[in-house]
């Protein structure tokens, strides 16, 4: 599952990998393992209860959407991006399917999903054919998103009455969390196409080495604005499961969960820079995110911490990842 | 984590006349840009921002009252004061996305130490220039941790715009602290020839930005910085301590912003900077200080700023949602800033 980047498609442009680098590479892949098994038995000392399949799964249900919305904006990063807009898409996918499933019903996740998908890909391809800056195209693309959901919703939290609907979302299957399942389907699917189709390695080399990629004849802009497809529909489903989770649809619903998925992807050991990093990095990086949240409320830490754990979380994990040869001159 | 400016001997710093040009035709970085694009963009908002009003007010007999044009400025002092420090975030072609963070902090701060409903604190003035300095150390913060830690500024701000919404919710503690300094609530109730006392707070703040920009080290070397930013270097400018000058700056243009808010809100809100900082981006695009650093100032980011207001004064007007004007914001930045770089983006190399 794990999508780490094979060595044969790093471009031969790339720094010659020196002793400590690689040390640090190393150090890098297999940190976010060491942290959460650390984490975990830290955690369950301070309360053994932690450790019952019970309590574990409750964990991971309540982390599905968190990590659906890391893995879409994984394959983003991936490729040198980034998408701010992410938190602001699934508020307004929790409001079009909260308003969409009295006349669809279950069905609804497939037009909310599709409309996701799409808004995404208008975003990559206004990145790539005027040339702006990624961070910019979805920073509006947040503010688009979340006028058209407070619109779309009068500003008001949309309530679900059709229960049955989003049943799916919000159950038990063999006794896991049915919400837990669809995510790890989605990264089993993507993981998959990363690794065994070319679309993975086209991603990685464009994080790596863009113009390189390009000269090598890499369908650069198709791959970059898929890419921010992929991150749509993540968010879409991202939204998708907050309803069924909430029985309802809200236009800030989701806002929340950007900090966390940027938190996830990048101590899961993504470099921001693009080229290194995966999937399953991402979902070691989640369920770390969710420890944490776990742990500083079972050790009584005031929930407004939370933010700043994050902040914290982000800005120490990029200084770990980032790979400073890429980055010439820093804005 | 030594930056390589830090490593320069002081010495080596030549003096702006005498120092070596960089390489032989003077600016060799600014030939794929004719030089007066800039001056197309500020005109073009400041034509936007006349046409507007020339059309709100044929259209609508409310807003071309005296009342109205009162109402305008003063719906415009925060913004106003906020986008002055982002002015000098952006020279440098930097971003913050940490605006809305901040001024969560420094508005609980300011809150709680004038006289307020929750602590025994009165301390008039000097509760505002603490939250002032307290933005002034959230900027430094930003500044220093993307210079030093060698972070791409908007993810670091990103860090301490979560940091400051943090502080703001443990400040809050769950029970929002009503302002009962007489003082500071006359900043947004009374008026002082005809406009609101914060009105003349932003002027005043403005004023000192365009100052800083104009003839101190941090604003001047913010251009250079932000026009070549290896050239400067090369030259002998300290950038990592002028970048996070430039921060710091920006900072405690946020702390007097969340102080403004504060008083306009009359209490200590977790949420007072909400959609600010995007409508400040969006504010210093449209009047011409762009995202490539180097380009604007804080005169031209004013004129976005009255186009925002203006703009949505008028849309309220004439009854449009301000939710869709949300919407609309977020299509008129990145269409600014396509925009200004369209006829050039075939020559802007990777574009991440």
């Amino acid at each position: 599952m794990s999508t780490d980047t094979a060595p044969e498609v790093q471009p031969a442009a790339s720094s010659p990998v020196d002793g400590p680098s690689r040390v640090r590479r190393e150090l890098v892949r297999f940190m976010p393992l060491l942290i959460l098994g650390v984490l975990l038995v830290l955690l369950s000392l301070r309360n053994p209860d932690l450790l019952t399949q019970r309590s574990l799964l409750t964990m991971a249900d309540s982390a599905a959407p968190l990590m659906v919305l890391a893995v879409g904006i994984t394959v983003v990063i991936l490729c040198g991006g980034i998408d701010l807009s992410i938190g602001a898409l699934a508020s307004f996918a929790s409001v079009l399917t909260a308003l969409w499933v009295p006349t669809m019903s279950s069905a609804v996740v497939v037009p909310v999903v599709l409309v996701c998908a799409l808004a995404g890909v208008v975003q990559g391809w206004i990145h790539i054919a005027a040339r702006v800056p990624s961070f910019i195209v979805t920073l509006g693309g947040m503010s688009l998103w979340t006028g058209l959901a407070l619109a779309f919703s009068g500003a008001s939290t949309i309530a679900v009455t059709d229960l049955g609907a989003l049943r799916w979302a919000f159950t038990r299957v063999g006794g896991w969390p049915s919400a837990i399942l669809v995510a790890l389907g989605l990264v089993a699917v993507l993981g998959a196409v990363l690794r065994f189709t070319p679309f993975g390695r086209w991603v990685s080399s464009i994080g790596h080495a863009e113009p390189a990629a390009r000269l090598a004849g890499l369908p650069v802009s198709g791959v970059k604005i898929a890419a921010f497809g992929i991150s749509g529909a993540c968010a879409g489903l991202a939204g998708v499961l907050l309803v069924a989770r909430t029985f309802s649809g809200a236009p800030t619903l989701g806002d929340s969960l950007l900090l966390p998925a940027v938190a996830a992807v990048i101590v899961g050991g993504t470099a921001i820079t693009g080229g290194h990093g995966g999937l399953f990095r991402t979902v070691v990086g989640a369920l770390i995110v969710v420890l944490l949240r776990v742990g500083l409320s079972l050790i009584g830490v005031d929930a407004g911490f939370e933010p700043i754990f994050y902040g914290l979380l982000i800005i120490i994990a990029v200084t770990v990842t980032i790979d400073r040869s890429k980055v010439a001159v820093l804005k | 984590m030594t930056s390589p400016d830090t490593a320069q001997p002081r010495a080596a710093r030549p003096a702006p006349a005498t120092g070596p040009r960089p390489a032989a035709g003077g600016r060799p970085r600014q030939t794929w840009r004719p030089r007066g694009t800039d001056a197309v963009q500020t005109t073009a908002s400041l034509a936007a921002l006349v046409l507007m009003i020339l059309v709100f007010s044929v259209l609508d007999a409310q807003f071309r009252s005296l009342d109205n044009l009162v109402a305008v400025v003063d719906a415009a002092a925060v913004l106003a004061v906020v986008t002055v420090g982002l002015t000098f975030v952006l020279l440098l072609g930097a971003i913050d996305l940490s605006v809305e963070g901040v001024i969560g902090a420094c508005a609980l701060t300011v809150a709680l130490l004038v006289a307020n409903s929750r602590t025994g604190l009165d301390l008039g003035v000097l509760g505002v220039v603490v939250a002032v300095a307290l933005g002034a150390a959230f900027g430094l913060a930003s500044g220093l941790l993307s210079t030093r830690l060698r972070i791409p500024s908007f993810l670091t701000t990103l860090g301490v715009y979560a940091i400051g919404l943090g502080v703001a919710t443990i400040l809050f503690a769950g029970e929002r602290p009503i302002v009962e300094d007489a003082w500071l609530s006359g900043w947004a109730s009374s008026k002082f020839l005809g406009f609101a006392v914060a009105s003349w707070v932003a002027a005043g703040a403005v004023l000192a930005g365009w100052l800083t920009q104009r003839y101190t080290r941090v604003g001047r070397y913010a251009y250079a910085i932000g026009g070549a930013e290896d050239i400067a270097r090369l030259s002998g400018v300290p950038v990592a301590r002028y970048k996070a000058a430039a921060f710091a700056v920006a900072g405690a243009f946020y702390g007097l912003g969340a102080v403004m808010a504060t008083s306009q809100l009359g209490s200590g809100v977790v949420t007072a900077g909400s959609g600010l900082n995007f409508s400040a981006i969006a504010a210093a695009v449209i009047g011409g200080t762009l995202l490539v650093g180097g380009r604007g100032g804080v005169l031209q980011s004013m004129i976005g700023v009255f186009v925002l207001t203006v703009l949505q004064n008028g849309l309220i007007l004439a009854g449009v949602s301000p939710y869709a004007q949300q919407a609309v914001q977020g299509v008129i930045v990145v269409a600014a800033v396509a925009a200004a770089t369209w006829p050039v983006r075939h020559r802007l190399g990777v574009v991440k």
